[in-house]
């Protein structure tokens, strides 16, 4: 392939905490390709979530270089950043965070919303894709009417709405049991089969396993980045 | 979809909306209540005005002299004469009727009783002035001036009076020393200000009695007499009004070199009337701008409030796509949804008093557009103010942070 998807080089991001500067990354190296399937491991505290905003666009790295779909991130304005969120990224967070007084199908909408989608156009994808991940006849229900394996399916299918270059979970089985987390893997495994770049944040070797590569962050630098057996 | 949103909020905290809604709905409730009230008054009084003669009526009378010491000049004049009648007429436009009245305190003796009343002399044009109504008969015409016949025609009061259920046209009735035939008799009329109110304001138009003004001149005041006792007018139209009743007073004055009369135009009335309702208007008008401005800050308040509870939901809408503008017309949206719904609460508020005060003094209720212009705009700029700062402070919000935020 020519072109990485994204392409991390030298990234650092230091929080000023008071007087001492806080190094949460210190020089990253890494590029994804289309059709990954990566998790990135690491202890809390490594920096693996300033990483995760880095790569989701919602945080711009204090040096070095990001390049997302052939754009350099580091210079863009939030504006911007919205906007490639919005085209590039699907978001899969451990708690939902599925807007508790919309139904799934105004949840799942809304990204379009954001993208400027005509309301049919809106109604006819999120309809699709809900059904694409089993929650076809749930559209009117609010979140608190489902469980959590539902909820996580119908968040994924919020993430997934815009058709995004890079899903990115963020500990996405956190707070679900073992058998309804595995399902929500399941999920991955087969768009990833299906050629979605996916990108899980975890701290959890179980979920860690799903992934065709892993990429372990220690202290804000990578540690390794063996290939996986297939 | 914003609009939405904002229902869905209004639903989920009906408790604090009734908070938010309160300042709104008494702001706009005490405007147009107020507004409710003067323009009812303005109405009754319209009304009353059409029942007996319209807006354009004026009335010149005599007045005596408030200052014992008369000069020379003063005592020289006549009061009202016909010459005066004849030189408005001749020389101030700007009134299309201007019929003189006299008047005699005269025994009026018929079959049932015999009292002192009062008595009118008019013209024909007398009725069309002051808009009475003929029940029977006929009122007094051209004929009867020129002839200055002996008829007369009764209020139906002193018809009643008189001849009980009868018909009195035909009847003659003795005034003074002269046997007057009935010739007709005028419609029953009434007006009450409001329900409490016992006295009837078109009372005197049920006790007149008419004669033509030529007739009592000739026979009771004595021929040869140009005093008159009040001269009727009606303008034009009321744009004659600033020019044509200054000019009335004028030419009175010069005539007569003193102040023994006095002029009085409806339209100026309404005109006074109209300024002390914009006072009152103005007064609670203050009173409603106090309200919402307490109602701005404890909007603004309420939501900086709720607003971290709401730092999460701007993390996850700003990572599904979310510009900082979105997030500004949400929480205006949704601000402009609660002091909407204040509005309308406040408008039914208003209404409401307005009625009821209209049915317990039994006036007409009257409501203007206005009063939805004050509505509208008491809940966009408070709705805007308020959620101002709150939207700012919302799109402007770090999604790394608000996203952190538990």
């Amino acid at each position: 392939m020519s072109d990485p998807l994204l392409k991390l080089a030298g990234v650092w991001k230091t929080y000023d905490a008071g007087d001492v500067a806080v190094h949460a990354l210190r020089g990253i190296d890494l590029e994804v390709e289309r059709g990954e399937y990566l998790a990135v491991m690491g202890p809390s505290g490594s920096g693996k979530s300033t990483l995760m905003h880095i790569l989701g666009c919602l945080d711009t790295p204090t040096k070095g270089t990001y390049r997302l779909a052939g754009e350099e991130v580091a210079e863009l304005s939030r504006g911007r950043l919205a906007e490639l969120r919005n085209r590039f990224i699907g978001f899969v967070f451990q708690a939902f965070n599925l807007l508790p007084r919309a139904s799934l199908q105004r949840n799942v909408e809304l990204p379009l919303l954001y993208g400027g989608v005509g309301g049919d156009e809106r109604r006819a994808r999120s309809r699709e894709i809900l059904a694409r991940v089993g929650l076809g006849d749930r559209g009117r229900s609010l979140p608190s009417q489902l469980s959590g394996g539902q909820r996580q399916r119908a968040a994924v299918a919020r993430a997934l709405v815009t058709g995004p270059a890079l899903l990115l979970a963020d500990e996405p089985t956190g707070n679900l049991d073992q058998g309804t987390g595995g399902e929500v893997m399941e999920l991955f495994d087969e768009l990833n089969r299906a050629g979605q770049t996916v990108i899980l944040v975890t701290h959890d070797p179980m979920v860690a396993r799903h992934a065709k590569r892993i990429v372990r962050i220690v202290d804000g630098l990578v540690e390794g980045g063996e290939r996986a057996a297939a | 979809m914003a609009v939405a949103d904002g229902f869905a909020e209004v639903r989920a905290h009906a408790g604090r909306t009734a908070l938010q809604t309160l300042g709104v709905v008494l702001g706009v409730g005490s405007v147009i209540g107020t507004m409710g009230l003067t323009a009812g008054g303005r109405a009754q009084s319209l009304k009353f005005y059409a029942e007996s003669g319209g807006v354009l009526k004026c009335m010149v009378w005599s007045k005596p002299l408030e200052n014992v010491r008369t000069s020379a000049r003063e005592k020289a004049s006549l009061g009202l004469t016909m010459d005066d009648v004849a030189a408005v007429r001749a020389s101030v436009p700007g009134f299309d009727l201007v019929e003189p009245t006299v008047e005699r305190y005269l025994p009026v003796r018929t079959a049932r009783l015999t009292r002192n009343e009062s008595v009118s002399g008019v013209a024909p044009r007398y009725q069309e002035l002051h808009e009475l109504l003929v029940e029977r008969g006929r009122f007094i015409g051209d004929d009867d001036i020129a002839t200055r016949s002996a008829v007369c025609v009764l209020g139906a009061t002193r018809a009643r009076e008189y001849f009980g259920s009868d018909d009195p046209v035909g009847r003659t009735i003795r005034l003074g020393d002269t046997m007057y035939g009935v010739v007709g008799v005028l419609k029953y009329r009434e007006f009450y200000w409001n329900k409490a109110e016992t006295y009837n304001s078109l009372e005197w138009m049920n006790e007149l009695i008419l004669v033509p003004v030529t007739a009592l001149q000739v026979r009771q005041v004595g021929a040869g007499s140009k005093s008159i006792d009040e001269i009727s007018m009606r303008l034009a139209d009321r744009k004659a009004a600033k020019e044509a009743v200054p000019a009335v007073k004028r030419l009175l004055l010069a005539r007569h070199g003193a102040e023994d009369f006095q002029v009085y135009a409806r339209i100026d009335r309404l005109q006074q009337m109209d300024q002390q309702g914009k006072v009152y208007d103005l007064t609670f008008m203050i009173c409603g701008l106090i309200s919402l401005i307490v109602s701005i800050i404890v909007n603004a308040n309420i939501l900086l409030a709720s607003f971290t509870e709401r730092m999460r939901e701007v993390g996850v809408r700003k990572a599904l796509g979310a510009k900082g503008w979105h997030i500004a017309v949400q929480f205006m949206c949704e601000m402009l949804v609660v002091t909407g719904i204040g509005a309308v609460l406040g408008l039914a508020v208003g209404i409401g008093f307005v009625h009821g005060i209209a049915a317990l003094l039994g006036q007409t209720a009257a409501l203007t557009p206005a009063m939805l212009v004050v509505s509208v705009v008491a809940a966009a700029v408070v709705g805007l103010v308020a959620g101002f700062y709150p939207a700012v402070r919302g799109a402007r919000l770090d999604p790394v942070v608000a996203l952190r935020y538990e």
